[in-house]
């Protein structure tokens, strides 16, 4: 009875691991049972062959030293979205008029790629931290921005008249009723931006760089190193992974109220 | 006159998966004749909305006997229909679309869907509004739908599951008095379950009182009054006494509260 | 209607149009008047203006839209074929869903393009590699809100067909589909979102024609306001094709009060 009983009841887990095992397991295999033709032969790379390359990057400090540099521009761009969309969400949110002067940047820079700004900062920074931070910045201020005006925008009608009854200023307003109100929305928003965040450290080592795990990986390419690619994309994965479970958890405990209008996606 | 839906000695026990489980139903015996309009009232979780969905045929009792004119029931069929407390429309279909779902499922043909709705969008008093969507009605209008959509299969027995509870006081006593009416013209079989004591001895012709969990039939009380029934006879002591009957019964299996 | 109503009706609109015209005019009044121009780090809307006619009229933009619009279509395209269907099944089986939601989650949260200079040395610089991209990129959505879609639908609405004596095709067919739409055109805009960061990546890496080598010659180059008719035009479409996805996404149910996070 007992085995049975434990795979009901963990049933989610040991499929959801076993998948991923068989994936991982076919693919080591794949050599083995096929022989790949020649020019595919040079892309190719194994699970072992990534691991092995992992462990002597990391031994030599390469690792490191990308990853640090990686990390810096991830935060300065993370911190300064913060920084410029938390206030501006906050102010737009109560200020009907500033929204709709500002909505068509937004919109406008929200649906196009921020990629495509790179070039033009490229142009004016140069190659080196700079362009990077603000491309970080580029994408990861607007997830924060607009679902910060949005929670703001949604506050209970009646909660804010409750408390303006009690004669409450602005500032009271903001800090009793407005800003409690908002964090749900401000949290979903900074799991997005840190999505987007890491997007942009990836795309601007890519092509505005010379260090940093985005250029290790593009520069692996290039010399048809494989798996020092994927090692690059698996410490990518893994952060995120990472980071957005952090904040996913970071939402369900701060929010057990949390209104139904404030989606995921 | 020979019970038209029997049920007897029956059981029904919940296993979930991490709780003990929980015998809804324990020994429930009731019967209803043809064409007879009862009610079912019991204090919350004592299992009637549980005994409604057997009687649809959704869930399966354990043990026990169920049976529609002498036929067990085993599933859900066009000749048992239930009206939902929270409507169950769809929301992208029109008026007349949602009337027609079960004749769609039938598989009537068309022309015929389309006459059978319109007859009962009238009956129901809906003229005017088929092209409209659920969310452009009240919560009366709804229930009209949900109503007409349940009776254009032409069940025997139609099912209402504390069908009045999400709307107003006032369209509450409204619809009570059409679903009267209209009972009075299809001539149905209806078992209706409520939390009201006033709309179970105003509607019907008995009223059964359940136990607390598990569930059975406790008292069965005969509703006296003539039919056709008017909203004024909610003001007499006769009424006043048959609800206080009603009371008395049930407040026992109200516990501390009650 | 009077002037006053009609402007407090389009308030919105008006600001808007305001707020840019403002701000042109502004950056030409100082580009041109107050700092001088330096042609290699600046421009203003004149010059901007002159290079959009230019390439309007020539046949350069027009190729290199339709070259990275190729690519994109046959990407997308793959995306909703595959990614709708592996959402309706990991909707329907629960096994499939405990099967392939961790895979799946950590893939859709984690910056696949980085893959991108693996994907075009694999593919090649051609419309094969973007295509690849896109698709990658652009599945996701479809598969999570599909998904979404599928297990949102309302229990009640099941009891209700099944006590009409519905079968399973007719549950699929009459209530889990309709109800999955208005989350299926909700992903295929973050698809839409994602597919065009797809293409765009592609061609800064390696390409020799679209509209994003367009764009990242033209910065190599210093034209700078070649380069700002690019951006411009890519956000563009980029704008329209995102507002027809939340139009379509109101027309098709306008029962979800959805008020959303973008």
């Amino acid at each position: 009875m007992k085995p049975e009983k434990l795979f009901a009841e963990h049933e989610s887990f040991i499929l959801g691991t076993g998948f991923i095992l068989v994936l991982i397991a076919v693919w080591e295999s794949i050599p083995l049972w096929y022989t790949l033709p020649r020019g595919m032969a040079l892309f190719f790379t194994t699970p072992s062959k990534i691991a092995v390359a992992f462990s002597q990057l990391l031994l030599d400090g390469t690792i490191e030293k990308h990853f640090w540099v990686s990390a810096i521009a991830f935060l300065a761009g993370l911190g300064l979205s913060i920084v410029v969309g938390l206030p501006l969400g906050l102010i737009m949110g109560r200020s009907s008029t500033l929204e709709d002067l500002l909505d068509p940047y937004i919109t406008a820079a929200n649906a196009t790629p921020r990629i495509v700004f790179l070039p033009l900062l490229i142009l004016w920074f140069g190659i080196g931290i700079w362009s990077k931070i603000l491309i970080v910045f580029a994408g990861a201020v607007f997830p924060l921005l607009i679902n910060t005006y949005v929670g703001v925008k949604n506050v209970n009608r009646v909660l804010v008249n409750v408390v303006r009854s009690f004669g409450a200023n602005e500032w009271q307003l903001m800090k009793i009723v407005v800003l409690p109100n908002s964090v749900p929305y401000i949290i979903a928003g900074l799991r997005l931006a840190i999505g987007r965040a890491i997007l942009g450290v990836v795309v601007g080592e890519f092509f505005g760089s010379s260090q940093g795990l985005g250029y290790m990986i593009a520069s692996a390419a290039t010399n048809y190193k494989v798996d020092v690619v994927f090692v690059g994309v698996a410490i990518f994965m893994a952060l995120s992974v990472i980071l957005t479970l952090a904040v996913k958890h970071l939402e369900s405990r701060l929010v057990s109220w949390r209104p139904e209008t404030a989606k995921t996606f | 006159m020979a019970p038209f839906i029997q049920a007897e000695h029956l059981t029904l026990c919940f296993r979930s998966k991490n709780r003990e489980p929980v015998t809804a139903l324990n020994d429930l015996n009731l019967s209803v004749a043809k064409g007879e309009f009862v009610s079912i009232v019991g204090p919350s979780g004592c299992g009637k909305s549980t005994f409604l969905n057997i009687v649809l045929g959704l869930i399966r009792h354990d043990s026990g006997t169920l049976q529609l004119n002498g036929t067990p029931i085993t599933g859900p069929s066009q000749e048992r229909a239930m009206v939902f407390q929270e409507f169950g429309l769809l929301p992208w279909r029109t008026v007349v679309a949602n009337v027609e779902l079960g004749l769609e499922l039938k598989g009537t043909p068309s022309s015929e869907r389309v006459k059978r709705a319109a007859e009962l969008i009238k009956l129901v008093g809906l003229n005017g509004f088929e092209s409209h969507y659920p969310h452009e009605l009240s919560g009366g209008m709804k229930q009209r739908v949900g109503l007409a959509r349940a009776l254009a299969t032409e069940p025997q027995v139609l099912l209402m599951d504390e069908p009045f509870a999400a709307l107003d006081a006032q369209t509450r006593d409204l619809m009570q008095t059409e679903l009267l009416q209209i009972w009075e013209r299809t001539k149905k079989t209806v078992l209706f379950v409520t939390h009201s004591i006033e709309e179970a001895a105003y509607l019907s012709d008995r009223v059964i009182v359940m136990t607390a969990r598990p569930g059975r039939a406790k008292d069965v009380l005969q509703i006296n009054l003539p039919r056709p029934r008017d909203y004024e006879m909610r003001l007499t002591p006769e009424f006043n006494e048959i609800k206080l009957r009603i009371w008395e019964v049930l407040k026992e299996e109200l516990g501390p509260r009650g | 209607m009077n002037a006053k109503a009609f402007l407090a009706e389009h308030r919105r609109f008006w600001l808007g149009l305001c707020s840019v015209l403002v701000f042109v005019s502004v950056w030409e009044i100082i580009l041109t008047y107050i700092f001088p121009v330096n042609p290699f780090f600046f421009t203003k809307p004149s010059l901007i203006a002159v290079a959009f006619k230019e390439q309007v009229l020539g046949a350069k933009l027009w190729h290199d839209l339709a070259v990275s619009s190729q690519a994109f279509i046959w990407g997308f395209s793959f995306a909703v074929i595959i990614g709708i269907p592996v959402g309706l099944v990991m909707g329907w089986r629960r096994r499939v869903e405990y099967s392939l939601d961790p895979f799946l989650t950590a893939l859709y949260a984690s910056p696949l393009v980085a893959l991108a200079p693996l994907f075009i040395i694999v593919f090649g610089v051609g419309v094969l590699g973007k295509a690849a991209l896109v698709f990658l990129l652009a599945v996701f959505p479809f598969v999570f809100n599909t998904f979404a879609g599928v297990k949102s639908t309302d229990s009640l609405l099941i009891n209700v067909i099944r006590s009409f004596g519905g079968g399973e095709k007719d549950l699929y067919l009459k209530v889990i589909l309709p109800s999955t739409i208005p989350y299926i055109i909700a992903g295929a805009r973050l698809a839409i979102g994602r597919g065009l960061v797809g293409i765009i990546v592609g061609e800064f890496y390696a390409a020799s024609e679209g509209i994003g080598f367009a764009i990242s010659q033209a910065g190599d180059t210093y034209r700078l306001p070649d380069m700002f008719v690019g951006i411009i035009i890519l956000s563009f479409i980029a704008v329209v094709l995102t507002e027809f996805m939340r139009k379509l996404e109101l027309t098709v149910a306008p029962w979800r009060a959805s008020d959303e996070v973008r």
